[in-house]
């Protein structure tokens, strides 16, 4: 599952390339999507051990030796938490690109840069 | 131009960077004590079958709340800052809203069962809830103009967070510590009540997702 | 005693039921929420007194029935309930600021205010790193959404560049969290040490930690948070810049154990450049919030720094929190306070702050907190700064040291230039809005636990000897009985002087006696000429009182310490004098830079300074110890800039011509005294330990080119008070000389020259004051012919200016032998030849100030004109008697100072009788005294047995025929008077100084402009700067 981690690295960078290439809001906060999917499935993948199940203990797995056949639980966990996170920060983003375009009618990041120096 | 390529180059210095995580990593070849502590412990000490479970809403409880907290917060926030339109619009096909109206009723039954059965099997509060919310799309989505009755979202939403604190408090209370899920009897191992206050804990999360995401979904169609 | 974790719990119910609360009215719900706050700060109150007081130990809280590491534990001890006391105080505080708001708003905006502050307590408290970027993310969230509490265009777009940089950074956070996890198998800190971190597993730690690191705004990736200080609600400005800064610096500290050593060193110079480049930003800014937040900036990476430094040396927990703590406490109070009263202000430039005159209390509460951030004694800012300084030179870190001292003036630079426009911009019609109660309350609680805390690091810290309190006694006592009317006030101020003299000064012959007399006895005669004031607003005595008490206060100081925190209440006091001014913004704001560039000189000299034994004065025992040279010389350039020395002379024309004319006494004759004594200080150290370096001799040539440059500078002053502070210049030049010399009969003439430059430089500026209070000018060319009006005031400016300008029979005729005897006993016969030349110039400057004032034509409109008023005539009768008598009887002052100098060198004169004779002559005041009054009294009377063949003419007794010229002043004789002289010699008088640092300040000012550049308001460039920055970062660490 290394092809995972690899994924999920390259998510991240294509996300942090998007953020930073992209001129349109929604994209820029698509890009930073991307980035956050992509650190989940690292996430995911940090957990995974060869030829073990999932961390569930009902009769597929042998309680007496369930430590030796389950892959390690806390990422899954921690990504469970990210993932709304991620997606509660989405949205706030997302509501904040609507209000500005409300009030300028433009989604063009270079036109929010009356705040310098 | 110039800063197509500074930004290329940083695309290069974070790849530099990030290489030798990827190039030396090696997946490990047995749980860490933390995990098998926490395999353990869900079969012996919580009677659940879910190990992630167990972790998210009892070992990791704190987080769990914390994550509720944060979607919540969400939740206010796009409320602050939108504002409620009241835009009337063509409605849909009386086809398409039957037919969606006949599905959503199944789309909420399987978000409890997913809720109800997070500590047996893969699934949960946060997985049902937005379940529960896809249902409310699914109406939104057939009829745009849909009015949702605020008053009980609100009231879901608040109280099943408030109960969530509540049966947190229960454990503090007892003196065997905060979000504490043996506050109930812990039931018998792979049965829908087991886990002692999990499954509840559980189905208030799936109640407040679901209400919340709803809420967002109901703020931004507005707009 | 309750359960800290109740905080969470209890915000949480709220938060999440708030809404339905709200159903029934926003009483209801503001009531919970102002309750839950309250709650809040009582419980961490209560727990900080049972740590810091009792003594109770760290307190663990264990979550859903399990420890660690199953389970996620919070941890409060002394430094989380330090921190969450000052952050939910400020989180309550800053909520009755903004009740108003509250109250109009959504309840959404009480809810997410809640939880900020509910996940501040627990970012503190958790032990947990991924429960850290849950609540990092509860903080964040609500910041993001609390940016538009009040909602625009500019608070929009702010908003949206936080969360997007705001999300990069927490995305490398819990990027590192999760590689630490993979690494160390664990989640809480108290179960992952640096040992499970190998070569590459580091990167996960930098990740972890860059991602706090960017939360924490370093300069250059920090245009984001720029935005949010300038354009966000004052008071969800002030929770950001303090609370949230807080919680995030205290994350930092959690993690602080994991990062390996190469780390630290990397962060600490990352932390003190954000300092540097902030604070030079800065002075560029206009908006006062923008302003804030590059302070603000420029605090966070001061403090990051300290923290990483001390951890990287291993300093102890004590000296680390004091630096630590103090910089924290004065940051976190002071930035509450600035940007709660830029929210009642309104204004959205400096320059408009003027409308704050109307409101005297904010105003001075404004002033209190500028004056903390400034990182100025008492407040606890200056306390660490001075550790800092000590630990910084410790460990040879040199260029850390003056960056953070470089930051720290241009810091001051802004904050002071800002209070000058506010105190003397010109003050429009408009009024501000009434300020209400809740938005005033806040401050006055902060600035009370400012002033708390400040106390208590000087009692419990420090505990300093009490006289050192009395210049802030003074100030607060000054201001309590401000109602009372101005003489009544003088009087008060005069028995004040008087007392502190009699109970605090040593008797015994000593330099500390000359200097008590100098300061003390000095300035209670020069109140005097202040009674006259019909009116001394608010806080004069208060200042003057202060000044005189720190400069008293040095003389018998115990320990380096105490006399720098007296230098510093010193010159803020008289900033403050000079500062009340008319004209006094510029001069003001060049004064305190440069006062304050020197006394970092003399701070970073006292941190090389050995520990010197607590045991009385330290001018009694600074000869048991050898001081570094490099000591020396910084702390003689901090002392030279206080003397005004040449090359950083260009303050006093500026700072003496328009401070008010009865304050310019003080600074002339006894204010600049303080270099000399600081000079003295030194040199005693020097002549008691065998030196390395003959630093005197390049000093003794600095006083030569002073003299003869301010000699120089003042023959082209057509403003009398110019013309006199660089004849003052002058004058220290000669003093400093004769310092120099390091010899019996250098100090002698040089204590000596002291004295008589105390008592004639007071006597003429109190003379000038009345004539400049009778004519209402300060341009010599307006006045002339005062002789006949004002007769008493031209006794005192010639003898004066004979006492001055070294001829017989006055006390300067004394001194200057005395001078040129020890120069060329010593050898240094060049200096002689410049000092001699220096006199000879002074003539001419002593020639053109008597003559064009009061001889030669009187104008038409002094016809009229009436001597001083009688409290200037006092004081001046007063110091003429002091002149006569030690003209007169010299002895009554060389016999002491003989006894005097003899503590440090062997005597080289013999006293007899009236006869003073050294290797090289004798010299007998009293005998030249008479020969010379029989030299004048010949021609005097043969004068007026002649003079009935003269006829007078008066003055008016014609008529003008011709039409007026277009420039009158240019046809009088006394404008550009010595214009001849100027074409041969004026090329000396070019301002060549003057241009230096206009150059430096223009040099700073660009340099500022080009380093804000980057700052281009593009939320993309913002996002490419962070990740640029994270990856320059990464690889100058190598990891």
């Amino acid at each position: 599952m290394i092809f995972a981690l690899i994924l999920g690295f390259a998510l991240l960078l294509i996300g942090i390339y998007g953020m930073l290439s992209q001129k349109n809001l929604i994209k820029i906060v698509i890009g930073f999507s991307i980035v956050d999917t992509g650190v989940h499935i690292i996430i995911v993948s940090i957990g995974y051990l060869r030829n073990r199940t999932a961390p569930i203990l009902n009769s597929v797995v042998d309680l007496g030796k369930a430590a030796q056949q389950v892959v390690d639980p806390i990422p899954s966990v921690l990504v469970l938490t990210a993932i709304v996170i991620g997606l509660a920060v989405t949205a706030l983003m997302l509501t904040f690109v609507v209000e500005l375009y409300k009030k300028r009618n433009s989604l063009s990041i270079d036109d929010y840069q009356e705040l310098k120096w | 131009m110039i800063k197509k390529i500074i930004v290329i180059l940083a695309m290069i210095g974070l790849i530099m960077m990030l290489f030798p995580l990827v190039t030396n990593f090696e997946f490990l070849e047995n749980l860490n004590d933390l995990s098998t502590n926490y395999v353990s412990g869900s079969v012996n000490e919580l009677n659940s079958q879910n190990v992630v479970t167990s972790v998210i809403v009892t070992y990791r409880g704190l987080d769990t709340l914390g994550e509720v907290t944060v979607l919540f917060l969400a939740t206010a926030a796009i409320g602050f800052l939108l504002k409620k339109k009241k835009t009337k619009k063509r409605g849909s096909s009386e086809l398409l809203q039957t037919a969606s109206s006949f599905l959503v009723a199944l789309i909420i039954l399987l978000g409890v069962y997913i809720f109800t059965h997070g500590h047996l099997t893969p699934g949960g509060g946060f997985q049902g809830g937005v379940i529960i919310a896809t249902a409310f799309l699914l109406l939104i989505l057939s009829d745009v103009n849909i009015k949702f009755n605020h008053t009980i979202l609100q009231v879901v939403e608040s109280f099943s967070g408030a109960f969530y604190v509540v049966i947190g408090l229960i454990g503090l209370v007892l003196t065997i510590g905060f979000l504490n899920a043996k506050i109930i009897p812990l039931g018998e191992y792979g049965n829908l009540f087991s886990a002692g206050a999990i499954p509840i804990i559980y189905s208030l999360i799936g109640l407040k997702v679901g209400s919340e995401l709803t809420n967002i979904l109901d703020t931004m169609r507005g707009e | 005693m309750v359960n800290p974790i109740y905080i969470i719990i209890l915000s949480l119910l709220a938060g999440f039921l708030l809404s339905i609360f709200d159903k029934g009215g926003r009483k209801l719900s503001l009531t919970v929420f102002y309750s839950v706050l309250t709650f809040n700060v009582f419980v961490i109150a209560d727990w900080f007194y049972r740590f810091a007081i009792l003594g109770v130990s760290t307190l663990t809280i264990n979550t859903a029935g399990f420890s660690a590491p199953l389970s996620i534990n919070l941890q409060l001890g002394m430094l989380e309930s330090f921190v969450l006391l000052f952050a939910n105080l400020a989180g309550l505080l800053s909520a009755i600021y903004l009740i108003k708001k509250f109250k109009e708003s959504k309840i959404s905006s009480l809810i997410l205010y809640l939880i900020l502050i509910m996940g501040v307590n627990g970012l503190v408290m958790t032990r947990d790193l991924f429960n850290m970027f849950v609540f990092l993310e509860i903080l964040s969230i609500s910041t993001f959404a609390l940016t538009i509490l009040t909602k625009n265009k500019k608070s929009l777009s702010a908003g949206f560049k936080y969360m997007i940089a705001g999300g990069v950074a927490s995305t490398f956070f819990l990027l590192g969290v999760i590689f630490v996890y993979y690494f160390s198998g664990n989640l809480n800190l108290e179960f992952i040490s640096s040992n499970d971190f190998t070569n590459y597993g580091l990167i996960g730690v930098f990740l972890l930690a860059i991602g706090i690191f960017i939360e924490l705004k370093p300069f250059p990736a920090n245009g984001w948070a720029l935005d949010v200080y300038e354009s966000v609600n004052s008071g969800i400005v002030a929770i950001i810049a303090v609370v949230n800064s807080a919680a995030i610096i205290f994350v930092l500290y959690k993690i602080l154990p994991l990062l390996p050593t190469v780390y630290l060193s990397v962060f600490t110079g990352m932390g003190i450049v954000t300092y540097i480049f902030s604070n030079l930003v800065g002075i560029r800014q206009s908006n006062p919030k923008r302003l804030l937040g590059y302070s603000s900036v420029a605090q966070m990476g001061l403090l990051a720094a300290s923290l990483f430094y001390t951890t990287k040396l291993g300093v102890s927990q004590n000296i680390s929190f004091l630096i630590a703590g103090g910089i924290f406490i004065n940051h976190f109070i002071a930035k509450a306070l600035l940007f709660w009263i830029a929210g009642i202000v309104k204004k959205n430039n400096i320059k408009d702050w003027s409308v704050l005159r109307n409101n005297i209390p904010l105003l001075i509460l404004f002033g209190i907190s500028l004056l903390a951030l400034s990182g100025l004694p008492p407040f606890p800012g200056f306390w660490a700064k001075w550790e800092m300084v000590k630990v910084f030179v410790g460990s040879k870190y040199y260029i850390g040291l003056s960056a953070i001292l470089v930051g720290s003036l241009l810091e001051a630079f802004y904050l002071f230039r800002w209070f000058g426009y506010t105190t003397k911009n010109k003050l429009n019609k408009e009024t501000m809005e009434q300020v209400q109660f809740s938005q005033i309350f806040p401050i006055i609680v902060f600035v009370l636990i400012l002033f708390f805390t400040s106390f208590w690091i000087m009692t419990n810290v420090y505990s300093l000897n009490y006289f050192n309190y009395l210049p802030l006694v003074a100030i607060f006592g000054m201001f309590l009985i401000s109602f009372l009317r101005s003489k009544v006030k003088a009087i008060i101020s005069i028995a004040a002087v008087v007392l502190y003299g009699y109970f605090l000064f040593p008797l015994g012959m000593s330099i500390q006696l000359l200097f008590g007399i100098i300061f003390i006895i000095g300035s209670g005669i020069v109140i005097i000429s202040t009674i006259n004031r019909k009116n001394t607003g608010k806080g004069f005595y208060g200042f003057l009182l202060m000044m005189i008490f720190g400069m008293g206060n040095l003389i018998i100081a115990e320990s380096f310490l105490a006399f720098f925190i007296n230098w510093e209440f010193m010159t803020i006091a008289a900033y403050l004098l000079i500062l009340r001014g008319k004209r006094a913004k510029i001069p003001a704001i060049v004064f305190i830079t440069f006062s304050l560039a020197g006394a970092y000189f003399i701070l970073a000299g006292f941190g090389y300074m050995p520990n010197i034994a607590n045991n009385g004065a330290i001018i009694n025992t600074i000869g048991t110890i050898k001081i570094p040279l490099m000591a020396m010389i910084l702390m003689i350039i901090g002392f030279l800039v206080k003397s005004a020395s040449f090359g950083a002379h260009i303050w006093i024309p500026g700072a003496y011509a328009e401070a008010e004319d009865d304050v310019t006494p003080f600074f002339s004759s006894m204010f600049s005294k303080t270099g000399i004594f600081g000079i003295i200080l030194l040199a005693i150290s020097f002549i008691k330990q065998t030196p390395d370096f003959d630093l005197f001799y390049w000093l003794g040539w600095l006083g030569a080119i002073s003299a003869i440059v301010g000699a120089f500078l003042a023959t082209f002053q057509e403003d009398v008070k110019k013309l006199m502070a660089y004849s003052s210049m002058s004058q220290l030049g000669y003093i400093i000389v004769s310092i120099s010399l390091l010899s019996h009969l250098g100090w002698i003439s040089g204590l000596y020259l002291t004295l008589n430059h105390f008592m004639f430089k007071a006597m003429i500026f109190i003379a000038i004051a009345g004539v400049i209070y009778r004519t209402g000018t300060r341009q010599m060319y307006k006045m002339g012919g005062l002789i006949k009006k004002m007769p008493l005031s031209f006794i005192t400016v010639l003898i004066g200016i004979i006492a001055i300008s070294g001829v017989p029979p006055l006390s300067g005729f004394g001194s200057k032998w005395l001078l040129y005897n020890s120069l060329i006993e010593k050898g240094w016969f060049l200096q002689a030849g410049v000092f001699f030349f220096a006199s000879a110039v002074s003539f001419l400057y002593l020639y053109r100030m008597i003559h064009s004032i009061f001889l030669g034509q009187m104008k038409y409109e002094h016809q009229n004109i009436k001597e001083s008023p009688i409290w200037y005539l006092i004081p001046q009768v007063i110091f003429i008697i002091g002149i006569m008598a030690i003209s007169m009887y010299p002895n009554l002052i060389i016999q002491p100072l003989n006894t005097i100098v003899g503590n440090y060198f062997n005597s080289s004169i013999v006293i007899d009788g009236y006869n003073v004779t050294s290797s090289l002559g004798y010299w007998n005041g009293n005998m030249v005294m008479y020969v010379t009054m029989g030299v004048f009294a010949v021609p005097l009377i043969l004068l007026l047995l002649i003079n009935g063949r003269t006829q007078t003419v008066k003055q008016f007794n014609i008529v003008y025929a011709a039409e007026r010229p277009e420039s009158p002043q240019t046809t009088h004789f006394a404008h550009n008077m010595f214009s001849h002289y100027y074409k041969a010699l004026g090329g000396l008088t070019k301002p060549r100084i003057q241009s230096f640092w206009n150059y430096v300040s223009e040099g700073t000012n660009s340099l500022a402009g080009l380093f804000r550049q980057i700052y281009s308001g593009n939320g993309q460039t913002y996002i490419l700067h962070i990740i640029l920055y994270i990856v320059a970062i990464y690889f100058i660490m190598g990891v």
